[in-house]
């Protein structure tokens, strides 16, 4: 998952793109094409591991595969149609797709524009700045799973610290089975997530401020704009795309979800399939299913699944690409 | 908070009041933030090194009534950190030092040499960066189990050399292109080969950058979950996350202990990033600033 936290702001990365084979008109006197060989290991690996890989769940969706054998039950969309119209898989899916929604527009609020707002804090001369960005990052090099551990421990309605929290100063009517509640499930993990994640956005977004010339600040000021003017008419609309980037991202990680839950709530992502997104439907329908529910759709269901998400995640991360090359602004 | 007259000059007192009431509500919330990433941190030390009986009887305390050093130990011995350790160092040793390897080498390539097809590969790598690796985990599967690869370590390490790649390039093609030239040039009228170039003149120079990539595919690796569970079943093969994950399954009523093998599983990374939190940021937001 956190190989997609890493961006460069869009400026740097389209003039990065321009200048591509870096040889061009420089005739370097390589002449033999034993250079090529060099790229080989790389690149058999990542065709061998990622794009293959790639290519055959798109494949196996459309066969009917119970992963042994040959490959020769075609099927058409029918794997498909089953998420969308054969019980029980079809309210499943369609209360995991829902479920994965939530998550995404819940931590686009609590982690991107709460990050957002503390980059916007830290931006300024801050004393400690330096620190609370370190400090705020620390719980992002943690294993998801591991803090997911952690918070079910703490989350606990009888003994955890969350609720001695709430009793300690006087809230015990907000203290509640967090995780065992369904409407507080998902939100409970969405924070936790946030918790966890925060750093991220703060970084890139501070680094997206400190890239704005201070002139173009120091000009509004001196103009008279007050500090909020200046955050509104200048700083946010050159965070555009940085912005539009996170959320993207986010979303991408939304989809995503699967570790939090899978330690929090279990694989069926209780309670009542409460907090079940579409990593947990396709972990079961892949790995979790002998005999279940999920007989009958064998593999080439989860790798229908799989292609959905895929299909759900793919045209946002194109449309990403294809805006940041847009939008790059030259300040 | 800065109105028209204080933008005037008029009320110089009342500006800096006003500042300073700001500067002291801002310096509240980052406080108060800060509180909420460390004080669960440190509820679990503290509950490290507690009995269970006193962590359901004062969850919040920081410090213990007696240290319990011995949760550790039990923890240590009943869930096999040690063996847990040693699967986890060795995966994130030679995944990443495979991802370095391969990564920057083909990155060398792309970034100085053009031929057909450069382009094409480039954005090939770059759109892995984009798509969840985990999604073509059912064909992966297969493959492992084809390969006699399942649940073996180098099921893990195949996979994260391999998903490491993109990150890698894209980061190490830009390193690169911002080397000049003249070094290169003139080992290569020496009579250099490519190899010779890359790894004894352009590998040296790009050493900040590997390190960011190195500590960025480490802390990916450290922390996987999702491939050592679906690749792993032997007991002496789990990595630290597993491990963690099957003795919760294990010890559920046993909290001492659960804190005390969280915590065994988290101070190593926390360590890492105290000691190279600067160069970490730093490096995480080179590609956003340079």
């Amino acid at each position: 998952m956190r190989v997609f936290r890493f961006l460069r702001r869009p400026s740097a990365a389209a003039d990065a793109d321009t200048s591509l084979p870096g040889g061009r008109g420089r005739a370097v006197a390589i002449k033999q094409h034993t250079y090529l060989l060099m790229l080989v290991p790389g690149l058999a690996m990542y065709l061998a591991f990622i794009i293959w890989p790639f290519a055959n769940t798109i494949r196996v969706s459309f066969y009917n595969w119970s992963g042994l054998g040959p490959l020769d039950d075609f099927v058409g969309f029918g794997n498909y149609t089953h998420l969308f119209n054969r019980a029980p898989i079809n309210r499943q899916f369609s209360n995991a797709l829902s479920n994965t929604a939530q998550v995404f527009f819940l931590s686009t609020v609590l982690s991107t524009f709460v990050g957002l707002g503390f980059a916007l804090i830290l931006s300024r001369k801050i004393a400690g700045s330096r620190f609370y960005q370190a400090l705020y990052f620390m719980p992002n090099t943690l294993s998801v799973v591991v803090v997911g551990f952690l918070w079910n421990l703490l989350l606990n309605p009888q003994f955890g610290a969350v609720n001695a929290v709430l009793r300690s100063i006087g809230l015990d009517s907000l203290a509640r089975p967090w995780l065992g509640d369904p409407d507080f499930a998902l939100p409970s993990i969405v924070a936790v997530s946030a918790w966890a994640n925060m750093g991220f956005p703060v970084l890139i977004f501070l680094a997206a401020i400190l890239g704005i010339p201070s002139d173009l600040l120091e000009a509004a000021r001196l103009d008279g704009a007050s500090e909020l003017r200046v955050v509104a008419t200048i700083v946010i609309p050159l965070l555009w795309p940085t912005l539009i980037t996170l959320i993207v991202l986010n979303f991408i990680a939304s989809v995503n979800t699967f570790e939090l839950v899978f330690a929090m709530e279990g694989s069926e992502g209780g309670p009542f399939f409460a907090t079940d997104v579409l990593g947990t439907l396709f972990y079961r329908m892949a790995f979790g299913g002998v005999g279940g529910v999920y007989a009958g759709t064998g593999l080439g269901g989860a790798a229908a699944l799989a292609t959905l998400m895929l299909v759900i995640v793919l045209p946002v991360s194109v449309f990403v690409i294809i805006y940041q090359r847009k939008v790059s602004h030259e300040y | 908070m800065s109105t028209r007259s204080e933008r005037d000059g008029g009320a110089p007192h009342h500006r800096s009041a006003g500042r300073f009431v700001g500067s002291a509500l801002v310096q509240l919330v980052l406080i108060a933030y800060g509180i909420i990433v460390v004080y669960p941190l440190l509820i679990m030390l503290a509950s490290s090194l507690k009995t269970t009986g006193e962590i359901f009887a004062n969850p919040l305390s920081l410090i213990p009534e007696t240290v319990r050093l011995v949760n550790y130990v039990d923890a240590w011995n009943q869930a096999n950190f040690g063996t847990y350790f040693r699967n986890s160092i060795f995966v994130c040793a030679v995944s990443v030092a495979l991802i370095l390897f391969f990564g920057s080498m083909a990155a060398y390539v792309l970034a100085r040499f053009s031929f057909p097809g450069n382009r094409a590969i480039y954005l090939l790598f770059l759109a892995g960066f984009m798509i969840p690796i985990r999604l073509a985990i059912v064909p992966l599967f297969i493959m492992m189990r084809d390969l006699r690869l399942l649940d073996t370590l180098w099921s893990l390490i195949l996979v994260y050399v391999a998903g490491g790649m993109p990150f890698t390039i894209f980061l190490m093609v830009n390193f690169f292109r911002h080397i000049p030239r003249d070094l290169e040039d003139a080992a290569v009228l020496d009579g250099a080969g490519p190899f010779q170039v890359y790894y004894q003149i352009m590998l040296p120079l790009v050493r900040p950058a590997l390190a960011t990539v190195g500590l960025f595919h480490f802390l990916n690796v450290w922390n996987d979950f999702f491939f050592p569970l679906i690749f792993i079943r032997s007991e002496n093969l789990r990595t630290v996350p597993l491990g963690v994950s099957t003795f919760f399954g294990e010890y559920t009523n046993d909290w001492a202990l659960m804190f005390a093998a969280l915590s065994i599983s988290i101070m190593p990374v926390i360590a890492v990033y105290l000691l190279a939190s600067k160069q970490f940021i730093a490096g995480l937001t080179s590609g956003a600033i340079k």
